[in-house]
């Protein structure tokens, strides 16, 4: 396994991080000073649609790209693989921390208004914590490795092992716990009771935050390629 | 070599090393008693529902194997057997035997953890060999899972507490199927039709974390 010469096209990825700041600019100021229509209960929180949602939508993006790029390194890929792998894991985990926090805290102002609970076992929750879990014990691993191409190996293995159980849950959860969440236990998802303008800031909210993924993610694997080509190491 | 044959030496070399020590066998045995008598000492005379009674078992059994079944491969290399074995078997055969190996010793943990708690902590077993279903087969992903993760556990440079943290997330769907299993063998209203669907997962669950672990064995046996 030895370094490639170039991990990041760098022309591409100033474009695209130029587009990517001038789009989420533009959703913001969308998100905050477009009228939506109040509704009881849920009044401005609405609006948390628009960042709650897309947070996901990128952490399962997040999940897939770092699986695959897991898979490159068992197939005999380089290191460049397991930084791409990693860095994948970690922007993902910032997005999951995120969407967490914002579900939990919107979910105490409407769904649990009233019962003051904070955490309520819904199965779409439980599930993005176990993910957040696996990507801890993931990093805790890499950081008992030393030697850079094992770690490599290991830390690939783990991650594929884990991703494979994950589906698990979406049989074994939504039979043990009832969920609030639209699109489950027959609440509709997106349907025509959705005003037409949250459907307008909501689908460019989802690719504004994938792309703010890519580019994060493309910043963090040209900065570890880096590390790698001065030290071997991608971590040091 | 004949595939079930490798598999064999392997599972006849871990007995008869076990035979030898008895150091896990031992340990296993005393780390269920002494956890769940202390889990009894601390319920004390208050009455504990079917449901937390099933989750004590299994967060026992849980953590019998993440502490017991770990030295697996730590072993092989500080006696210094790795190249011997890699030398004479294939890597799945190692993993298999070791597999049976772990799974014969989760088998004999779930017994011991069964009668501790239905003594200590009046567990009413209404079925039983609904009960036994659920333990053994939650018992073979289990086994499945710990074996690959301490095999991971022999490549890293501190090797001590790091199993638990990995097993873990890992096991969150097997714990709910399990639980739920469990508790319908305790239920008079439940038994076997209330269970079909833990059984199911349990089934798949294990299927699907041996197939995968034997698929991804050989990148952490080999170098």
């Amino acid at each position: 396994m030895k370094p490639t010469a170039r991990a990041v096209d760098v022309r591409r990825y100033r474009i695209v991080r130029n587009v990517v700041l001038a789009w989420l600019t533009a959703m913001i100021l969308a998100a905050f000073l477009l009228d939506i229509p109040k509704i009881n209960i849920l009044e401005h929180t609405a609006r948390n649609l628009y960042f709650h949602v897309p947070m996901w939508f990128t952490m399962m993006a997040a999940v897939f790209v770092s699986a695959a790029h897991s898979i490159q390194v068992l197939r005999g890929g380089s290191l460049l693989s397991d930084i791409r792998a990693l860095q994948a894991a970690r922007v993902g985990t910032a997005f999951g921390l995120m969407g967490l926090v914002t579900g939990i805290w919107w979910s105490k102002f409407t769904w649990y208004v009233g019962t003051d609970v904070w955490w309520n076992f819904d199965p779409r929750q439980t599930m993005a914590a176990l993910q957040l879990l696996i990507y801890g014990a993931y990093f805790v691993l890499r950081s008992a490795v030393d030697e850079p191409v094992r770690r490599a190996r290991v830390a690939a293995v783990y991650n594929i092992f884990a991703a494979v159980t994950v589906p698990f849950l979406l049989y074994v959860l939504p039979r043990q716990l009832q969920s609030l969440h639209p699109g489950a236990d027959g609440n509709p998802a997106f349907s025509e009771i959705t005003a037409p303008v949250m459907r307008l800031v909501f689908y460019p909210a989802v690719i504004g935050f994938i792309g703010l993924f890519w580019v994060l993610y493309t910043q963090r694997v040209r900065l570890a390629a880096a590390k790698l080509r001065v030290t071997q190491d991608p971590e040091l | 070599m004949n595939w079930l044959h490798g598999t064999w030496a392997v599972l006849q070399k871990e007995l008869r090393l076990e035979m030898r020590s008895r150091y896990a066998v031992n340990m296993l045995v005393m780390f269920v008693v002494s956890s769940l008598v202390l889990i009894a000492y601390a319920v004390g005379q208050t009455e504990i529902a079917p449901r937390l009674q099933v989750a004590l078992l299994w967060i026992v059994i849980l953590f019998a194997a993440s502490i017991g079944l770990g030295r697996a491969f730590v072993a092989e290399d500080e006696r210094g057997t790795v190249l011997l074995l890699r030398l004479n078997v294939r890597g799945s055969m190692v993993y298999t035997g070791k597999l049976v190996f772990n799974y014969l010793l989760l088998l004999g943990v779930d017994v011991i953890a069964t009668l501790v708690v239905t003594v200590f902590l009046d567990m009413d077993i209404v079925y039983p060999g609904l009960l036994a279903a659920v333990l053994a087969l939650g018992s073979l992903g289990l086994a499945g899972a710990t074996t690959l993760l301490s095999a991971i556990i022999a490549r890293t440079s501190n090797r001590g507490p790091l199993l638990p943290v990995l097993l873990f997330p890992i096991l969150v769907p097997l714990l709910l199927s399990v639980v739920t299993g469990s508790e319908a063998a305790l239920d008079v209203r439940d038994g076997w039709p209330a269970a079909m669907e833990s059984l199911a997962t349990l089934a798949g669950f294990a299927g699907v974390l041996i197939t995968t672990a034997i698929l991804l064995f050989d990148y952490v046996w080999e170098d």
